[in-house]
């Protein structure tokens, strides 16, 4: 009998493929079929052999003896392969730009007419957890209106406002185009306090806060680069920073340089950076191509009132 | 304490011959004028071998630019660092 002859009844006999003449099967493990040479002592062979590729491969002696594929069928001799379970080739987005609940930092979230930015951390005001992250990403440059739906994973990730709504616009600290301004930061509240928690995705918690030494190692976790390290070059300094809106002049900022290659990217905005005793101590809004730009931290806190949870 | 004459006048060092005023207070006020030259989009302070220097960063380095700033500013050396313009991210 030819292999392809056998590979027919097989297919019936465990793929319950339709074949007259033979009562059609499903066999839990296998997954597919087909015709390849005999693998013997882990080489090839000249002789064509049945392919069954399953699931997972199991020793002889555990598999039930109604489901022992054979050694032979019609004179053909079979291999059983590991494969796993075939799949169509779908990229699955990196954790950070998925729905998670708990919501914690590091993850992609945004105002609804916000492309996305990164939920920064969790704030305690007075016992109440909020969610905090730039201006530009929770209140959209100052067009957000209070109670305006925050979505997480943002609308650039895939976030719809009747699926994935986390929370809503708190407060924000509008920007200023006339004066120098020290923050661009904003509040959301989550509908249930439950889905967030106080973690940072690849840090872990936050142990408070304080500002920033010169040539320090800090790291972030942000949507767009993830979890990366830099290195503190510029502890106060005076900018210029565009915004879809104008520009707006910033003052008493820290500057970072990556470790290898970029510290952060477009919709990193809003992640915590922090420093190796696990204090935030800014964060992130804007950069350059070579230096990334960060609030420090203890001018967020007292612009709100509030501290790290 | 020592104390070491200047072309602008007088800087008190302490006794390991750092200056009494800091670099910040120094930044804070040339930040100004620095700021309003053409191509200059930040300044602050950093660290150049060991010591504090006021950091001007300009989006490109055109000599132009280079030329209209200073190498010092009262004894606290001026580095000039081409960063690109800063965007919000």
């Amino acid at each position: 009998m030819r292999p392809d002859d056998a590979k027919r009844v097989c297919e019936c006999e465990y793929l319950g493929v339709p074949l007259d003449g033979l009562k059609a099967g499903v066999h839990p493990n296998v997954v597919g079929i087909g015709v390849g040479h005999k693998v013997a002592r882990g080489r090839a062979t000249d002789d064509l052999a049945l392919r069954f590729y399953v699931r997972q491969k199991m020793h002889a002696l555990l598999v039930p003896p109604a489901q022992r594929i054979p050694d032979e069928v019609e004179g053909i001799r079979t291999d059983i392969v590991q494969s796993g379970e075939f799949s169509i080739w779908r990229p699955i987005p990196p954790i950070y730009q998925r729905k998670v609940r708990p919501a914690m930092g590091g993850l992609s979230i945004g105002h609804y007419s916000v492309t996305a930015g990164t939920l920064g951390c969790v704030v305690s005001d007075r016992g109440d957890r909020l969610i905090l992250s730039n201006n530009h990403v929770l209140a959209n440059e100052n067009r957000g209106a209070e109670g305006d739906p925050i979505l997480q994973p943002g609308r650039f990730d895939g976030g719809k406002p009747e699926k994935d709504t986390l929370a809503r616009l708190e407060t924000y600290v509008a920007l200023d185009p006339e004066e120098a301004n020290l923050v661009d930061c904003a509040l959301a509240r989550p509908y249930d306090p439950a889905d967030v928690t106080e973690d940072v995705l690849g840090i872990g918690r936050l142990r408070g806060s304080r500002e920033p030494e010169l040539d320090e190692r800090v790291r972030k976790s942000g949507r767009t680069t993830r979890l990366t390290g830099g290195t503190v070059v510029d502890a106060g300094a005076t900018l210029r920073v565009g915004y879809a809106t104008g520009t707006y002049l910033f003052r008493d900022q820290m500057i970072v340089v990556g470790e290898r290659g970029a510290f952060s990217a477009g919709g990193d905005s809003g992640s915590a950076i922090v420093g190796a005793d696990g204090k935030a101590v800014g964060l992130l809004f804007a950069g350059s191509p070579f230096f990334t730009v960060a609030n420090k931290f203890v001018h967020v806190e007292k612009a709100f009132g509030v501290r790290v949870a | 304490m020592a104390r070491r004459r200047t072309r602008r006048g007088f800087i008190a060092k302490d006794r390991h011959g750092r200056p009494m005023v800091s670099a910040k207070d120094i930044k804070d006020r040339h930040e100004a004028r620095l700021m309003k030259t053409p191509g200059v989009v930040g300044v602050g302070i950093g660290r150049k071998d060991g010591k504090e220097c006021i950091r001007v960063y300009v989006e490109n380095g055109s000599p132009k630019v280079l030329s209209a700033l200073p190498r010092s500013l009262e004894d606290v050396p001026v580095e000039v660092v081409v960063s690109g313009s800063f965007r919000a991210r």
